[in-house]
């Protein structure tokens, strides 16, 4: 999986771009834990992302929890098969899906 | 190895030897060359000197005369008692004038021949002729008469009765025409046995000098090269048999050239070898601790899940099988079956996020917890609300779980669930299975405030119900392709009349055979439950 950084002040862009799963969910965990300390608006783009299993979701869930404490959170360009995801788990729930 | 440093030492030796040998054969070759020339060059000087002497007592203007009358005269007579007396004074061989024939230069007429009598030969008389003149002398007689100088090369013969060099002078008239040559003949003596001294002096002093050298030499090797190089060949095949530390250091760790840091350089490779050795050990011990504690882990996990097929032999009303496998020693799935009362049966199907340790942990708690909590007649929704709230109590590591929970009423086939994150279950109405779109509420142990509501269905005699875990849907083959919803319907469809004992390993096959040799990342986890018939 590849992340693409994009750090604009208190603004963290994060592109993903591949499969996150149990293999890469670590990347991701290590990237948003250095990353995302005085970020207010964090966005996650999707649109390469291929998969996503319970262990990207987990990940999500922690970003999602910091999030709610120091700002927002927003997932974009979410394709069918993770909105599928995202709403058999759930996860649409709480998540913000622009 | 021992052998080997013999060898060495042999080759070493060895071409020393040679090496003084070859330089003591060439020292001795040119001194002896130098000797021999500088000897040669003395006596010829010599024979010069008294040829010299020799042309002042002749009357050059005479001699045509002599050899053209065929006469000599008193003259004549006096010069050769001169001469045989110089030659015996002079130690001479011969002294003799001749008159060389210089169309070819190989024909001599003798005027004068004073011949020693120590020799033993007898003089040539005047006018003798010899046509016999050695060819390798023409070209220094040719030299002689046409500039009236000295031979160009030494004339020198080696025969049986000694060594002798030869002087030869023309002899020129008052008008400074050479009329005849002068030559003096001097034995070289002193020369065989000079030589023969010096040289036997030059061997033994050099194999004396090689004996001394070869020794300190050899001490020296022995000393600086063989003993410390057996020293560390010795400790490296110590430590290649026993692999303990060394008892003392080395004493070649104080030669001063390169064998020195060699011997440092052993020492401090075993010393590291041995750390490593120990470290790895230890590691090694601790891994199969952990190795064995982990199938221990793998085996309560295993014993935690109904794994007793038929579980519930006196059962008529229904069928039930269940079957896990983790892709690590220890899944995060899990699934279970138990009876709430006597007519209530609950199913359990769940997934904790992540792997390993951690996620079987989680498990166990989680499976626990809902079972304790599934009393008869409590509202499934409650049931999740509460095991939720305690899930997230403490869950540092941030790990939830997708669970779906199902009761049967046997009695009346009424269907009552409740689903935290999970797939969607198939059912199987009329012989075919269809996934049963059903309202997802949030993950278990995600928020606590997540409220879940329960869902119910009704299920007739003959209906059954499949329910399985990611690993199942999103088994991956090679290409990177899920096996998918599509593909599980379809083979679940295929086999739609086999019992749940036979429908699970059916699907487990077809996973399989859609796999391939692609590596197995996500526990594959399958329930079915078939309700055969209404409890009376």
């Amino acid at each position: 999986m590849t992340i693409t950084k994009n750090q604009n002040g208190t603004h963290l862009d994060l592109a993903l771009e591949g499969r996150l799963d149990t293999t890469t969910a670590p990347q991701l965990e290590a990237e948003l834990k250095q990353s995302v300390g005085g970020v207010t608006e964090l966005t996650l783009d999707f649109s390469q992302l291929e998969y996503l299993s319970s262990a990207g979701l987990r990940v999500l869930l922690s970003a999602q929890k910091v999030m709610n404490r120091q700002g927002s959170m927003v997932i974009k360009n979410v394709n069918e098969t993770i909105m599928e995801i995202f709403e058999v788990t759930g996860f649409a729930d709480i998540l913000t899906i622009a | 190895m021992k052998k080997k440093n013999r060898r060495l030492a042999v080759v070493m030796v060895a071409s020393i030897v040679a090496v003084i040998v070859i330089l003591s054969v060439i020292v001795a070759a040119t001194g002896y060359q130098q000797f021999t020339h500088v000897l040669e060059r003395q006596y010829n000087d010599t024979a010069y000197e008294v040829a010299e002497t020799a042309l002042t007592y002749l009357d050059p203007d005479k001699l045509e005369g002599y050899l053209q009358s065929g006469q000599t005269d008193e003259e004549y007579d006096a010069i050769l008692a001169r001469l045989d007396e110089l030659v015996v004074s002079s130690n001479c061989n011969f002294i003799y004038v001749a008159k060389i024939d210089e169309t070819d230069y190989m024909t001599t007429t003798y005027i004068y021949d004073s011949v020693n009598p120590a020799t033993g030969f007898s003089r040539y008389e005047f006018g003798y002729v010899s046509r016999d003149t050695d060819p390798k002398y023409v070209d220094d007689l040719k030299h002689i008469l046409t500039t009236g100088g000295r031979a160009e090369k030494y004339l020198y013969s080696y025969t049986e009765s000694g060594a002798h060099t030869t002087a030869g002078l023309a002899v020129q008239d008052s008008t400074g025409k050479v009329v005849a040559v002068i030559g003096v003949e001097k034995s070289m003596t002193v020369l065989y046995g000079a030589r023969s001294t010096y040289v036997r002096w030059v061997v033994s002093i050099a194999a004396a000098m090689v004996a001394l050298t070869l020794l300190a030499y050899l001490l020296w090797l022995n000393r600086m090269v063989i003993r410390p190089i057996a020293e560390i060949t010795g400790e490296a095949k110590r430590f290649a048999n026993d692999g303990e530390n060394p008892v003392a250091s080395l004493r070649a760790t104080e030669n001063r050239y390169e064998i020195g840091v060699l011997a440092s350089s052993i020492l401090k490779m075993e010393a590291e070898i041995k750390q490593y050795i120990d470290n790895l050990t230890a590691v090694t011990a601790e891994k199969e601790r952990i190795g064995a504690e982990l199938d221990i882990a793998t085996h309560i996990q295993a014993s935690m899940l109904p794994c007793i097929f038929p579980p519930f032999p006196d059962r008529s009303e229904f069928d039930i099988y269940a079957s896990m496998n983790p892709a690590k020693e220890v899944g995060g799935d899990f699934y279970d079956f138990f009876m709430v009362d006597e007519s209530h049966l609950a199913i359990v199907m769940a997934d904790v996020s992540g792997k390993g340790v951690p996620a079987a942990l989680f498990m166990v708690i989680g499976k626990t917890l809902i079972k304790d909590h599934t009393t008869p007649g409590r509202d499934l929704g409650e049931v999740f609300m509460e095991v939720n709230k305690l899930l997230c109590e403490g869950n540092g590591e941030e790990l939830f779980i997708t669970a779906f929970e199902g009761v049967l009423d046997l009695k009346t086939g009424q269907f009552n669930f409740v689903n935290a994150g999970h797939e969607m279950p198939f059912i199987r109405r009329q012989g075919r299975y269809t996934p049963e779109k059903i309202r997802a509420g949030f993950v278990l142990a995600g928020m606590d405030m997540t409220r879940y509501r329960m869902g119910s269905l009704q299920m007739e005699p003959g209906d059954a119900i499949f329910q399985y875990t990611d690993g199942v849907t999103e088994a991956t083959n090679a290409n990177n392709e899920l096996y998918g919803m599509e593909r599980l319907e379809a083979v679940l469809n295929k086999n739609a009349a086999a019992a749940p004992d036979k429908l699970l390993p059916a699907v487990k096959a077809d996973i399989d055979a859609f796999v391939g040799d692609a590596p197995q990342f996500d526990d594959i986890t399958m329930l079915s439950l078939e309700y055969k018939e209404k409890m009376k």
